[in-house]
């Protein structure tokens, strides 16, 4: 599209300013996690500081951060996993089937996106706890792979729409059943999709607070959920230093992901949600 | 796809959805209409104690306590209480004291002006635990909601028309409000405003005051919808900015053809195509704001600022009660619902043209 000039030069001024809002409170976290806590919280505050690695030894040395960063790993790694499985049928059946029934089921699936989750909270508490299968890796990944259905189903469903019927057709013809015409045809062709579909499947799991929180503790707590020993530590000076190292810590990771895969986010909302 | 190929498809999907999150509703339902507590009876205890001089007292007691069953495990007791639950949540009779208030006398004693008494109404309402969380989840959600779509439009439109090579970084440096953690973002914003911490410290600086943004309820509030704004504009930038890409370019050229200008062109054209992604970017944020909760914990704002899924936290972990909870985890659902009703019309009658 042709831009006028002017607007072109406020657009670059605009978006510098919007670059510096987004970014600065996480620059401002990784400068002073490197510092005392004297030059972290100068008055006035300090661009350059003494540089020390002391939060980070405390944290994942020390407090034992690694355990966590593993927990985090399988929780996201297996809820993934079970939610991309589950729902690219899903996804790829609600694209091809006609009839009402498929409707209805997303539309439920809206309604059940909007529930906040400490609604199911209340109940997964007191049943969790009386079967017996409270703190347990499994019993997490199962209620994110729940919680991200909605979200997943309409997602991929949208991007299988785009893949041409006349693929399964073909296929169907050449006397494949269903599941074969899936795996033989459709796979090879879906990745893009699943790729966005997945990545936000990740944040979600990576991200939740309030129910990892809740359903893990001690040597089973997620990096997230970790985070709140340190919260409320304002009156320690260190101890808020031990937090600030261990959130610079958990934002790391989401830093690269976005690196390398920023060009599937946009071109997958281009290709898939937006359009479908 | 027949219908029974079509379950088979879907069905760990909808099993996991159904015994995830419609059982668990239900069981809330439950939770809320109930109480249940150890049930106990009064027990005579024979106490023999030494007095002086080898003389003995005989003392009867009697102590309530837990009727065991045969595993030697404490029996609970749950009954049915109506109501009971959602009153002792939303309070209505502190609602109704409230409302019938004579409040015709001022504070100086002069006959109140109509203002008065209603910001005396509302203030005495929204004291009410409940009717405050509901209070500025609502403010949330409806100050966020423009602000992020006007926002997140005006990153979209510049980021899509500044020079190719730069699109790349500011894509990336716009989405990390949305994708760093909620936790981590709110503690990163918390921590630049906290008593001595960069942005306080510079406000003094130049206005030589104190400045204490976390003990009031304005500055706290605006520091939360702040927040929200910054955290979920990139969401709408970047769904809005994939839209961009998709606009027809021959409606444009023959826009331009015809003489239109930037601002009709964007008035005409651009705005209209991405008409449909507005509405979904409002229905996803008008979700997501309803559960509001991690820079109300982060915070520590519940005095001043408090949202439904705080309160219900609130109410389930420190309050320790999982019927109040689930009573007004109920309450929760049921305005999420109403305010989701326009939005499912919509999604209804566009599946159904389709």
């Amino acid at each position: 599209m042709q831009v006028p000039k002017p607007f072109k030069s406020f657009s670059v001024g605009f978006m510098l300013f919007w670059a510096f809002l987004a970014a600065f409170p996480f620059f401002w976290m990784f400068l002073i996690s490197f510092r005392a806590p004297i030059d972290a919280f100068s008055l006035p505050p300090k661009l350059f500081a003494p540089f020390t690695f002391d939060h980070f030894y405390t944290v994942w040395v020390v407090d034992g951060f690694w355990q966590q960063a593993l927990n985090t790993t399988i929780v996201t790694v297996g809820t993934m996993t079970v939610s991309l499985t589950i729902g690219c049928l899903a996804g790829y059946a609600l694209s091809r089937y006609r009839g009402s029934l498929g409707f209805w089921l997303l539309i439920g699936a809206l309604v059940f996106r909007a529930m906040p989750h400490v609604v199911m909270l209340v109940a997964y508490k007191p049943a969790f706890w009386s079967m017996g299968i409270w703190n347990r890796y499994e019993t997490l990944i199962i209620v994110l792979v729940a919680i991200n259905q909605p979200f997943t189903i309409w997602m991929l469903r949208s991007f299988f729409v785009n893949i041409p019927e006349e693929l399964d057709q073909a296929a169907l013809v050449d006397g494949c059943n269903r599941i074969q015409t899936f795996i033989k045809v459709i796979m090879p062709v879906m990745w893009p999709g699943v790729i966005t579909t997945g990545l936000f499947s990740f944040l979600l799991a990576y991200n939740d607070f309030l129910i990892s929180s809740q359903l893990m503790s001690g040597d089973h707590m997620t990096m997230t959920a970790a985070l709140s020993n340190y919260i409320f530590a304002d009156d320690d000076l260190t101890k808020l230093m031990h937090g600030i190292a261990g959130a610079v810590s958990v934002t790391i990771p989401l830093i690269f992901l976005v690196m390398f895969f920023q060009r599937y986010i946009v071109s997958g909302l281009t290709h898939g949600a937006v359009k479908g | 796809m027949r219908l029974k190929t079509f379950l088979a498809f879907v069905s760990p999907s909808v099993f996991a959805m159904i015994l995830l999150i419609a059982v668990p509703l239900i069981g809330v339902m439950y939770l809320s209409v109930h109480n249940s507590y150890i049930k106990t009876e009064i027990v005579e205890i024979t106490s023999t104690v030494p007095t002086f001089a080898g003389m003995k007292q005989t003392k009867v007691e009697k102590v309530p306590q837990p009727v065991l069953d045969e595993d030697g495990n404490p029996i609970k007791v749950s009954e049915y209480v109506g109501t009971q639950n959602f009153e002792s949540v939303a309070d209505p009779a502190g609602l109704r004291e409230a409302i019938i208030k004579d409040r015709s006398v001022g504070p100086d004693g002069t006959p109140a002006s109509f203002g008065q008494r209603v910001h005396g109404y509302y203030r005495d309402v929204v004291d009410i635990d409940f009717w405050g969380a509901l209070e500025f989840t609502l403010i949330y959600a409806f100050i966020t909601t423009p602000c992020v779509l006007i926002l997140g439009f005006l990153v979209a439109l510049a980021v899509n028309s500044v020079a190719q090579w730069m699109r790349g970084p500011l894509i990336f440096t716009s989405l990390l409000p949305f994708i760093i953690t909620p936790v981590v973002g709110s503690l990163s914003i918390y921590w630049l405003f906290l008593d001595n911490a960069v942005v306080a410290a510079l406000l003094e600086q130049m206005f030589d005051t104190k400045v204490y943004f976390l003990k009031d309820a304005f500055t706290i509030r605006s520091l939360i919808i702040l927040y929200g704004v910054w955290h979920v504009t990139p969401f709408a930038f970047v769904i809005l900015y994939a839209g961009m890409q998709t606009v027809p370019v021959d409606a444009l050229q023959a826009a331009m053809v015809d003489g239109a200008n930037f601002r009709q062109r964007i008035w005409y054209i651009i705005i209209p195509h991405l008409a449909p992604l507005f509405v979904f970017i409002t229905m996803i944020h008008v979700m997501d704001a309803y559960r509001i909760f991690e820079p109300i914990l982060v915070f520590g704002s519940n005095l001043f600022a408090n949202s439904l899924q705080y309160l219900t936290y609130y109410i389930l972990n420190f309050e320790d009660n999982y019927h109040k909870a689930a009573a007004s985890a109920i309450l929760t659902v049921i305005g999420i619902v109403v305010l989701l009703i326009p939005f499912l019309r919509r999604t209804y009658r566009e599946q159904k043209g389709v």
